[in-house]
């Protein structure tokens, strides 16, 4: 798209946003006016973005972002420290966290899997987490229930099983409030396969 | 023509947004297509199925201004087997990721979406290196640039020797005269063999054949710098090892095939 009939700098604002995931060069340029028209909201936006980007950093232990090094979550005492739970993204960590479900601590490998965008084990988290195994005994696998995902579980067990760790994965099935008949055969099998006795 | 039906294979399936994903199908009618899947990512979306890479099934698209859409969708068929283990998942990948830089959009090449299919089936029980092997081989005849194996491309002459020379820039394999004009590289005679028996064997009795780890990685890295020659193009799942997985490929060495 051409943004040559604006002022240079709003051209450059536009296009910047434009580079944000889900935005494209309309919503870029709605948004942009906007922020000239309220310059208290652009400046706090602005000084928003840059402290986060100043402070916030990745855990050295489990890849999370971050204000303190180690996280909070890390340097919790009362968290089990010998089950990991391994996500895709820090999203991920807060979808968990979320539940109260979950008492051992996270490992972030910011990614699957992908050899078709070429990425491979050398551009995630993967040496981070083979370097911290010391007194884990069991490794969760949340990953996204995609070919991808799978694919990145499988690679991980892979290299973790001849550790002597157990590594498991959390059931993928039904979503909660949904109705069997629509459910497609991937899922359903997934389901039969994550049975539980009652 | 703004609502129009595709029998198709996801060969690619990329997150897309909020919650999309971006699908490139590779369809029966209408050659490549690329459609987004809107919502797809949230767990309620009834089109999640169909919009996972490796997915064959049946999709009504919406002809938007930008990007295509999908309507309505209802997989066939998924391919458990290409979830479940690393190997048949890479092969898989590699197949995608071939057809896709080979073809262009608005083109239609019925022969090549049976080939994929049926290799897509066969890769629950056979070799999926082999198959992926048999797949670029044929997938390069079907789309015009079949390399001559048997022969010297250039003169017809007989091929001779235990080291073979092969060039994708002459179309196949030379004879030590005509290799002099050539940039190539070497196999070995039993590996153009093998080659020659998976562009030319029987699909079905493919696994009946045998290599080790060093023909292996000859033929895929041959194959992998014939197809990248012949279409200009980077081929990154093919550069990522199986050997990333220790014993990975070596797992499936004599093992019994279904003869
Ligand atoms: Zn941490
Ligand atoms: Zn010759």
């Amino acid at each position: 798209m051409n943004f040559l009939q604006y002022p240079r700098p709003l051209a450059d604002l536009i296009v910047a946003l434009s580079r944000l995931p889900g935005i494209g060069p309309k919503t870029a340029g709605r948004l942009a006016f906007y922020l000239l028209q309220q310059p208290e909201a652009a400046e706090s936006l602005a000084q928003a973005i840059r402290e986060a980007k100043d402070t916030i950093s990745q855990c050295s232990i489990c890849c999370n972002f971050t204000d303190v090094d180690p996280c909070g979550i890390c340097e919790n005492p009362s968290r089990d420290q010998s089950i990991l739970c391994v996500v895709e993204q820090p999203r991920d960590v807060a979808a968990l966290e979320k539940t109260r479900e979950f008492k051992g601590l996270y490992h972030v490998l910011h990614g699957c899997l992908s050899p078709m965008e070429g990425i491979g084990p050398d551009q995630l988290k993967v040496q981070e987490l083979l370097r911290r195994l010391e007194g884990v005994r069991e490794v969760v696998m949340a990953l996204n229930p995609t070919v991808e995902g799978e694919a990145t579980s499988l690679y991980l067990a892979k290299l973790l099983k001849p550790l002597g760790i157990m590594v498991t994965r959390i059931a993928h099935g039904l979503p909660v409030g949904g109705d069997l008949e629509y459910a497609d055969e991937v899922t359903i099998a997934r389901a039969l396969e994550g049975r539980r006795q009652l | 023509m703004a609502v129009y039906h595709a029998d198709a294979l996801v060969i690619r399936s990329r997150e897309y947004g909020e919650s999309d994903r971006l699908l490139t199908l590779f369809s029966r009618e209408m050659g490549k297509l690329q459609a987004l899947a809107k919502g797809v990512r949230k767990p309620k979306s009834r089109q999640r199925a169909a919009a996972q890479l490796f997915t064959y099934g049946e999709y009504l698209l919406h002809r938007g201004r930008t990007l295509d859409t999908v309507n309505e969708a209802s997989p066939k068929e998924s391919f458990p087997h290409l979830w479940n283990d690393y190997d048949r998942t890479l092969a898989a990948t590699r197949v995608a990721e071939l057809l896709d830089m080979a073809t262009i959009p608005g083109q239609i090449y019925p022969e090549a979406f049976t080939l994929t299919l049926t290799v897509f089936f066969l890769l629950e029980h056979f070799d999926p290196y082999l198959l992926q092997g048999a797949y670029a081989l044929r997938l390069l005849r079907l789309l015009g640039y079949a390399p001559r194996l048997g022969e010297c491309s250039e003169c017809g002459g007989a091929l001779c020797g235990p080291r073979l020379f092969i060039s994708s820039a002459a179309g196949g394999a030379l004879c030590l005269t005509c290799r002099e004009q050539y940039a190539g590289r070497w196999i070995s005679a039993g590996s153009m063999a093998l080659m020659r028996q998976l562009l030319n064997g029987e699909m079905r009795k493919l696994d009946r054949l045998r290599w080790n780890a060093m023909m292996q990685q000859e033929i895929l890295e041959t194959l992998r710098a014939y197809c990248e020659e012949t279409f200009e193009r980077k081929l990154k799942s093919w550069q990522m090892g199986s050997a990333a997985v220790e014993g990975g490929g070596q797992d499936r060495d004599g093992k019994e095939g279904s003869t």
